[in-house]
């Protein structure tokens, strides 16, 4: 019985800490407009502008293609699941994360795998060369970065003892939180795999629709209204979910080990510094690099895969 | 007395083996062979009757009805239909072939002193003459041309195999008696029928026109 | 029900070959003739299966005798280990969809001539595969070994027509036996040893050791690495799985592949005695080159049924790559790891071959409804078949290892015992873990960007040829069988925990294994050895997608609206077949990254009459070097003509030469032998 209330338990925290992070997503995308607007010496959108184009969004008339069939709608669908799903396997504001009796950083991976899937699918849908195109593009540069991902990860993991997201945390954060040289090779290289994951300069334009720079934005090109709201969202929230993960691996001091509100309140203040901090770099990577070309992704990809091969191997040997 | 009579039968059975190699009518070839297959026969009977083994009696007579009466007739019949009575002339010529038969006999007298069993008494001389004969047989092949004796000399290694089988071991059973018999008739039948195939097409028996098997 | 049983493997023997001789005497009527065959083969198949299960369920193997010569006291033994029973499982699952669906197929695509020929093969084949996974001694495991090879030559060269069909399965035929020849040297000098016929005597690992036992192991690698698909032994893969009736090609790729895996686990893994370091480098380095290389060939293929097949190299390769992280770690001792990554290479058995099979079978059905298996040849087909779509991209995503599927799992497991290797395995040498770990991440990647083009390209957007818009859904007897199996990947996927406790019994069977490491979390879950090193629960995670994914759908929906439909914006052009992403553009970008594996050539040719810059005809042809055909084969086979022709002095025609040849060697042979006594 204590497992089913165990259980219960755990989905009441997963859907509470997936509905948070869906309401703060938006507000962290334009943030992240906004630094980078005054960086260009503009003022930017308002903060509240990512949720007035969802709203927008979510009110109009959905618009498919003739050609399109089911897999086309529950593409959008799916990719937006995914996400919210994987926010459950992360640790946010306490050291565990709601779900993680289901699983850790491979069902994470896997996870956000599905819903590329899913999306890419989808793109080659409509019939259109775009899609195709976007599609195409993304799983390649996808393919490149899952490696140098996961073995960004397992280097944490191993370092910590655990490949369990909630145990991973309150393993480093029992053993004090050290600094290791390693650790800034590692983090280096998956900051790079996140800009590639999330589709920022210098990897992908996520704000272009020239056929020749596009990638992210060829894949959702016919989307219009509720569908197009539901894949923005979903990216939105992985930015989110991504950065919150960079915390949990290389910073995670405030974390509250306990379910004490004082503590509780330290650790979103905490939470949210660190997640401006990462966006504040996010935004001068942007800003200082030119967007490459698709064939030098794969350099890039290959230097952070380097760097997390040197970061595992200066830490154990 | 029955050893003497088993080393008389095999010595008679190599003395058939070199007057078919003197042979050139192929008529008296085959009924040489005839003889051949005839004293095996007594010897399978003479080790029957000495060692009590009564299926050695069965397969005496399948020795001498098949391979003493059948056989020799049935190729009998094969030249007087095709109208071949001669062998044509030997790669090696008699006085040669009779030397190196010679020499491939005391081979075979010399491997048989290397068995433990045929170091000395029947078995010696058994295994002795059983090799030469097969030794004989295969450069009967080697130096003849016409297809009948090919066929002959299969046939007298065959028997060279069957003496050892029946003279020196204890033997085989019954059902693989029979098998090997048949299979010498069924060789012996499509062999008949290639024969008539080569005169078809080459209007001759001489089996050194077969020169296409080559790389 | 232990009577059942024990005469469990004899009667499916006896079923086939009943099956067999009725379907050579219905050959004239052709749909009685195929009923017959397939459901002979059924009904085998699901003896087989009954006493697997059984044999699983009791622990204990399950000796018996086939046949006996009582004079010469030669016994055809068979002996139904763990081991054993885990295959046939893995066989019968298969080889029952496969028969149901070819009654439908074999109807339209086998010509009522060949119908006997094919049915009696059929079960010829999985009769023979039946034997070679409970062999109990070297004649009866060789003679099945042949048996197979032979039979599914046979059933290659079906369309023998086809030039393609006869070449691959001549090539089939000589690398085969090249493997065979090698596993009896092997099997002879292990005989020679022990003196004993018996596998279990054979196979106890304490027979050779040094220099002889790694030629040993050597030669039961060549030969089991070629029945496999191993690169480099992988040449006749894509070209005899293509070519067969496409639920033989399930066949070849779910059972035969792990009659050579089989092999590998049984003789290179547990049978030579504890592995050395090097034999498990070698599995674990040849693993990942298979999967990497296997699923970058997969990438640029147009051919359905050869992307399939490179596809199922990639699989094996993974599942060599778990073989040898598990030798590796024996070899240090490491018994708990070992189990883990054996476990994951079994479990991966199964899933390979539930989905490869389910990914063959509608890749049938739409060869035979478009008439064609290229890629670029299809389109919009989950219009006109939806439930064969519905499957294949079940299917699809199980083999890009998405999670809730069966795919995710095995790999779940490999990397498990890839990290812990790590951390347990001391030295410079533990640098291999992550290293296969990132390769397996690319693999893993690049399966799901190749079969998002192989189901997109194929069933998504508009027809791209005549065939393919007026396809029409399989028939019910042809779908039931892939339903099963999508039916099966779910649960596998979901239900991981379940699977695991079947390998238990397995596990404490293979010498050297500590089963009692807990992988299952009840039937729903994994865990790692180390418990807090990392579990999954799919079940749960999977209730909360459902959730996530109802949740969206709630967001989005619009109830007042009516969703309009438009055409696609073709940038104010006609939009049409023609341009539409082909699969070749798909896979583009990655030809180019990796262009150091493929070497692309490019053609490109304008013919103009007129004038140059009036082309009315351009020519574009593109090619990937063949690596492995003409830098290992090529040479190998010009070295062995080379000799050959050398030696055509010998034949020079004359009968009576190759006679005096025969004489001379034997009195030689005499004089030598003889002499000594």
């Amino acid at each position: 019985m204590s497992m089913t209330a165990d259980v219960l338990r755990a989905f009441a925290f997963a859907v509470l800490q997936a509905a948070a992070l869906l309401a703060l997503a938006p507000l962290l995308k334009t943030a992240i407009k906004k630094m980078k607007a005054r960086l260009q010496n503009r003022q930017g959108p308002p903060l509240l502008q990512g949720y007035y184009d969802l709203a927008k969004l979510l009110r109009k008339e959905p618009v498919r293609s003739e050609t399109a069939s089911w897999v086309f709608v529950a593409g959008p669908r799916v990719y937006f699941a995914a996400a919210v799903a994987a926010t459950t396997l992360v640790p946010v504001l306490v050291a565990a994360a709601p779900l993680e009796m289901a699983g850790g950083i491979l069902l994470l991976v896997g996870t956000l795998a599905l819903g590329r899937f899913a999306l890419a699918t989808a793109a080659l849908d409509t019939g259109s060369a775009f899609g195709g195109m976007g599609a195409s593009r993304d799983m390649t540069i996808a393919a490149l970065a899952e490696p140098a991902l996961l073995l960004g990860l397992f280097t944490s993991a191993l370092a910590a003892g655990s490949l369990n997201l909630g145990g991973l945390v309150r393993n480093m954060l029992q053993h004090g939180v050290t600094f290791h040289p390693s650790d800034l090779l590692a983090f280096a290289g998956l900051f790079m795999i996140v800009i590639a994951e999330t589709g920022r300069i210098p990897v992908d334009n996520p704000a272009t629709h020239l056929e020749l720079t596009m990638i992210h934005e060829a894949m959702v090109l016919e989307y219009a209204g509720p569908d197009l709201a539901l894949v923005e969202w979903a990216s939105a929230l992985k930015e989110l979910l991504y950065l919150t993960l960079l915390v949990d691996l290389f910073m995670p001091v405030g974390i509250a080990t306990t379910a004490a509100p004082a503590a509780i309140v330290v650790a979103l203040l905490a939470w949210i510094g660190k997640v401006l901090v990462l966006a504040m770099a996010v935004t001068i990577t942007e800003s200082t690099n030119a967007k490459l070309r698709l064939f030098r992704v794969p350099e890039l990809v290959s230097i952070s895969l380097g760097l997390a091969f040197l970061a595992l191997a200066i830490r154990f040997l | 007395m029955i050893n003497d009579l088993l080393i008389l039968s095999a010595a008679g059975m190599l003395v058939s083996a070199y007057l078919m190699v003197g042979q050139k009518a192929l008529v008296t070839a085959i009924r040489l062979y005839g003889i051949q297959s005839l004293l095996l026969g007594m010897v399978a009977a003479a080790i029957a009757a000495s060692e009590s083994r009564h299926e050695l009696f069965v397969t005496a007579a399948i020795t001498v009805g098949l391979k003493a009466i059948l056989i020799p007739w049935f190729l009998i019949r094969i030249i007087d239909r095709i109208g071949i009575h001669r062998e044509i002339e030997p790669f090696l010529n008699v006085p040669t072939s009779l030397l190196v038969c010679l020499g491939l006999t005391v081979v075979g007298y010399r491997v048989s002193a290397g068995f433990p069993e045929g170091a000395e008494g029947v078995s010696h001389h058994l295994i002795g003459v059983a090799l030469s004969m097969l030794l004989i047989g295969l450069f009967l092949m080697v130096t003849r041309k016409k297809a009948i004796t090919q066929i002959l000399a299969l046939l007298t290694v065959e028997n060279a195999v069957f003496l050892v089988a029946v003279g020196v071991t204890p033997g085989m059973p019954l059902v693989v008696e029979l098998g090997i018999a048949f299979d010498v008739i069924l060789a012996v039948l499509v062999l008949g029928i290639l024969v008539h195939r080569i005169v078809d097409r080459f209007e001759s028996m001489d089996v050194s026109r077969l020169s296409k098997l080559k790389g | 029900m232990l009577w059942l049983a024990s005469v469990g493997v004899p009667a499916a023997i006896a079923i086939r070959l009943a099956t067999v001789v009725a379907t050579i005497v219905l050959a004239r009527r052709a749909t009685a003739c195929r009923l017959v065959a397939l459901g002979g083969s059924i009904l085998a198949s699901a003896v087989t299966v009954s006493t697997a299960i059984h044999a699983l369920v009791a622990g204990g193997p399950l000796d018996g005798v086939l046949l006996r010569h009582a004079a010469s006291g030669f016994a055809l033994s068979y002996s139904v280990t763990p081991l054993s029973a885990w295959f046939l499982m893995v066989f019968g699952l298969i080889a029952v969809p496969v028969a149901v669906y070819s009654v439908g197929y074999f109807a339209h695509s086998i010509p009522p001539s060949r119908i006997a020929v094919v049915g009696s093969s059929f079960n010829v084949v999985l009769g023979a595969v039946e034997v070679v996974f409970v062999a109990g001694d070297v004649m009866t495991f060789l003679f099945a070994w042949e048996l197979m090879t032979l039979a599914t030559a046979a059933l290659v060269a079906t369309e023998h027509e086809e030039r393609a069909s006869r070449q691959a399965a001549y090539l089939y035929l000589v690398m085969s036996h090249v493997g065979t020849g090698c596993l009896l040297a092997g099997f002879l000098t292990l005989a020679a040893a022990s003196g004993s016929l018996t596998l279990s005597s054979l196979l106890g690992g304490n027979l050779v050791s040094g220099a002889t036992r790694d030629a040993v192991f050597a030669l039961f690698f060549l030969g089991f690495g070629v029945k496999a698909g191993i690169i480099p032994f992988h040449v006749w893969l894509p070209e005899a799985h293509p070519a067969a009736p496409s639920s033989i090609s399930a066949l070849m790729s779910a059972v035969l592949i792990t009659a050579g895996i089989y092999g590998l686990i049984k003789v290179c893994a547990f049978g030579l005695g504890i592995p050395a370091v090097g034999w498990s480098l070698t599995f674990m380095g040849l693993g990942t080159l298979s999967a990497i290389l296997g699923v970058l060939y997969a990438l640029t293929e147009s051919d359905l049924k050869r992307l399939l097949a490179y596809s199922t190299i990639e699989n094996v390769g993974i599942v060599v790559l778990g073989l040898g992280t598990g030798m590796l770690a024996l070899a240090y001792g490491r018994n708990g790891l070992a189990t883990v990554a054996i476990a994951a290479s079994l479990a991966h058995v199964l899933n390979h071959a539930v989905f490869k099979s389910l990914l063959f079978l509608g890749a049938g059905s739409v060869a035979m409804q478009t008439g064609t298996r290229r890629l670029e040849q299809f389109g919009g087909l989950l219009r006109r078949m939806p439930w064969t779509g519905l499957f294949f991209l079940v299917g699809a995503m199980a083999i890009a290892g998405l999670p809730l599927l069966n795919g995710f799992v095995s790999e779940w497991l490999l990397f498990q015992a890839l990290l812990v290797g790590f951390s347990a395995t001391p030295g410079l040498i533990r640098l291999n873990y992550p290293l296969c770990a990132a390769l397996l991440a690319l693999t893993s990647a690049l399966a799901a960007a190749c079969f998002v083009r192989a189901f997109g390209i194929s069933f998504l957007a508009l027809p791209r040829s005549i065939a393919a818009a007026e396809a029409h859904e399989a028939p019910r007897s042809m779908l039931a069988p892939q339903a099963v199996l999508a039916a099966l990947c779910l649960g596998l996927g979901v239900f991981p925990g379940a699977v695991l406790l079947a390998l238990r019994g397995v596990l404490a069977s293979l010498p050297g294994l500590e089963p009692s490491a807990a992988l299952a979390w009840g039937p729903a879950g994994m865990t790692s050895p180390v418990r807090s090193f990392d579990h999954v629960v799919p079940a749960m995670f999977g209730v909360a997608l459902l959730g996530a994914v109802v949740a969206a759908a709630v967001l989005a929906a619009r109830p007042g609206w009516a969703i309009r439909r438009v055409p696609t914006w073709g940038c104010g052009g006609e939009l049409s077949a023609r341009t539409e992403y082909t699969a070749t553009a798909f896979s583009k970008p990655l030809m180019m990254i990796f262009s150091a594996v493929y070497r692309p050539t490019r053609q490109v040719e304008a013919i103009a009459e007129v004038s140059p810059y009036f082309p009315h005809e351009v020519r574009y042809r593109s090619e990937i070097e063949p690596t492995f055909e003409r830098y290992v084969y090529g040479p190998l086979l010009r070295a062995v003509l080379h000799v050959a022709n050398g030696m055509k002095v010998l034949q020079a025609g004359s009968l009576h030469a190759y006679l005096a040849y025969v004489l001379v060697l034997g009195v030689l042979l005499l004089l030598w032998l003889g002499g000594t006594t």
